[in-house]
């Protein structure tokens, strides 16, 4: 019950915050009924995903510091699991994902009590090179597809399917994503007061102070990657009821743990805001960069140029993020 | 036997183009403690670089490494005059991500402006010549060209860092920044100097592969990871390092090769499904995994 009550404790945020985090959430819980087109509300869906994927990271990464660069490996795996226990077994989303779930949280626990013995770059590169043997496997593993993947095909079900996720408009999905985008979000507000959440930020500032102070450092690390990791381990799993064909390429990949860290950073690591900004800027603009220019003959990257633009300006010049960027103001009112 | 004797060569011939491909990074990471994710699409350019340059001139390909080397030396100082020295302030998952941002910079640059299919030099002095030089070794001229070349190439840079003025204070840089700064040296003109050699050794490493190796805007990524392995294997910093622990990567890159080999001599059908040389790289993140947890420093680190 405390639990519970500290997940939908905000008091402690400005009251300007909630008021916008207000007034954003009903917009959101409106936006369907928009009178906009079926792409608006696909990259909505996106940016749901992506900034879920954006608060599990934040946990380890943001928090906790450590950079981690291989996410895609537990989306990989959830949305493998669902879509491989639907299609052989007609398993639905249901109990899929949570076996999802126990799935990614073990394999993030077998490669997490290694992978915490590394620190900084280090431990970055191993992450980057996990998600890559993971990758590689499922490429020739000819129970999961190989290559070429798995497709749910929608025929074989009767939309709507609340038990599968299975629908024919993606308006159930946005509501379905939306409702677990306010779970996790509490979950987090729970986590960031959470007795792990100060273990966690106290190793951020000093390993060593942290150590001294009775921490098990590794262990409160292995703890919250293995948060991190269900996080993305059941939006991989929604995933894949929502996209109906995965493959190797477009879950496992580099460049998605990449966008995801990158999300949390451009929002601003290590607060409760940060991910779902990050992931508000970045998930349109490239959305509707690829849709203008991607399409053109003759300018194939184009998008992806300006996109790497982008990272790089960040990077150099604001690598604290927006959320930086409005604390520094707030400080500056302060004085 | 034979094929035990020839993939050895195979992998110690790679393992030595490998070396210089993992020099540059080798030397970056020491003098700046910054890890370089488009290292792999500097080698691409120099690729490129190479390939287009030949078949302009109608000359060898090989005989465009000066070019290749000059072109990516410039294009490093470029980067870290215009970009990295931006980034060496804040923090390291602000470097990780913009020399990511580099990265796909680089490489979509290239698809715009090379298209994405693959191309591969035809001609040349050496294509499509090899050696036989007993045992069963059959040694294609062009990779044993790359690895000579390679091996100059490194014992150049080598001697380059070690018996001159200039790669002393690259050193004394890599050592103790602050201290180096109180000797004199300037060491944001050391940094853009380590960032030159560091692009301009992949780039020429990038003109030897691309003899046997054909070239995609996509190549770089594979090129990256085996370069961060031999930097770990060989420890972060360490040159002579990269070396010998580039033999090694060269050699795991023959294992699958030959187990596949050696299944099918000795017909164990269970394996038949799954080639190991489907997942031919795979062991080299593998063995960057081990490599890291079992021995961070490296065989031969002084960088932790």
């Amino acid at each position: 019950m405390e639990a519970l009550k500290n997940a939908f404790d905000f008091s402690d945020q400005p009251r300007l915050d909630m008021t916008i985090a207000g007034a954003v959430g009903t917009l959101f819980l409106i936006f369907p009924l928009l009178p906009l087109s079926a792409f608006a509300l696909a990259t909505m869906i996106q940016f749901f995903i992506f900034s879920l994927y954006g608060m599990g990271w934040n946990t380890i990464g943001g928090y906790g510091g450590q950079v981690d660069l291989g996410k895609a490996q537990y989306v990989g795996i959830g949305a493998y699991t669902t879509a491989v226990l639907l299609i052989r077994w007609d398993i639905p989303f249901w109990f899929s994902m949570p076996i999802g779930v126990v799935f990614a949280v073990t394999w993030s626990f077998i490669i997490g009590y290694p992978l915490f013995r590394l620190k900084g770059h280090y431990f970055a590169i191993a992450t980057i090179a996990t998600s890559l043997v993971l990758k590689d496997l499922f490429e020739v593993w000819e129970f999961v597809g190989a290559a070429r993947g798995l497709e749910i095909s929608p025929i074989e079900y009767v939309p709507p399917d609340f038990l599968r996720l299975i629908f024919k408009e993606d308006i159930y999905y946005y509501y379905v994503i939306f409702v677990f985008f306010l779970a996790g979000l509490l979950f987090l507000n729970w986590f960031r007061k959470s007795r792990l959440g100060y273990q966690l930020r106290a190793i951020k500032d000093n390993e060593d102070v942290a150590r001294s102070l009775g921490i098990n450092v590794h262990w409160a690390k292995i703890k919250t990657y293995a948060i991190a990791t269900a996080y993305v381990s059941v939006v991989g799993s929604f995933h894949a009821c929502y996209i109906k064909a995965i493959e190797p390429e477009d879950t496992m990949s580099l460049d998605i743990s990449i966008l995801i860290a990158l999300m949390a950073m451009l929002g601003g690591a290590g607060s409760l805001w940060g991910p779902i900004i990050g992931a508000g800027i970045l998930i349109p603009l490239k959305s509707y960069l690829k849709e203008w220019l991607g399409g053109m003959s003759g300018l194939a990257g184009m998008d992806l140029i300006l996109y790497a633009v982008i990272i790089m300006v960040i990077s150099a010049k604001e690598p604290r993020g927006v959320w930086g960027i409005v604390e520094r103001i707030r400080r500056r009112k302060r004085t | 036997m034979e094929i035990i004797a020839s993939s050895l060569a195979a992998g110690l011939l790679f393992g030595m183009v490998l070396a210089l491909v993992a020099l540059g990074l080798t030397i970056i990471f020491g003098v700046m403690d910054i890890i370089n994710f488009a290292h792999g699409e500097f080698l691409m350019i120099g690729m490129y670089t190479a390939l287009l340059t030949a078949q302009a001139l109608g000359i060898d390909p090989l005989l465009t490494l000066p070019l290749a080397a000059l072109v990516g030396f410039l294009l490093g100082v470029a980067c870290y005059k215009g970009f990295i020295s931006y980034i060496l302030r804040g923090p390291m998952i602000a470097q990780l991500l913009g020399t990511f941002g580099l990265m796909l910079l680089l490489r979509n640059i290239a698809l715009l402006v090379f298209g994405s299919e693959d191309r591969a030099v035809h001609q040349g002095l050496l294509v499509n010549k090899s050696f036989d030089i007993g045992l069963g070794i059959i040694i294609p001229a062009t990779k044993l060209a790359g690895a000579g070349l390679s091996v100059v190439a490194f014992v150049a840079v080598w001697l380059l860092m070690h018996k001159t003025r200039m790669g002393k204070a690259l050193t004394a840089t890599a050592l103790n920044p602050q201290g180096a700064r109180y000797m004199g040296i300037s060491t944001e003109k050391m940094n853009a100097l380590a960032w030159g050699i560091g692009a301009g050794t992949v780039t020429m490493a990038g003109a030897l592969i691309v003899n046997f190796w054909p070239v995609n805007p996509y190549v770089g990524l594979l090129f990256t990871m085996i370069a961060f392995t031999i930097v770990a294997l060989g420890g972060f910093g360490s040159v002579p390092g990269a070396f010998f622990a580039a033999l090694v990567v060269g050699l795991i890159t023959e294992i699958p090769g030959f187990w596949d080999f050696l299944t099918y001599t000795l017909e164990w059908d269970w394996m038949f499904d799954v080639p190991m040389t489907s997942f031919k790289y795979m062991w080299i993140y593998v063995a960057y995994f081990i490599i890291m947890v079992v021995r961070p420093r490296g065989l031969f680190g002084w960088k932790h």
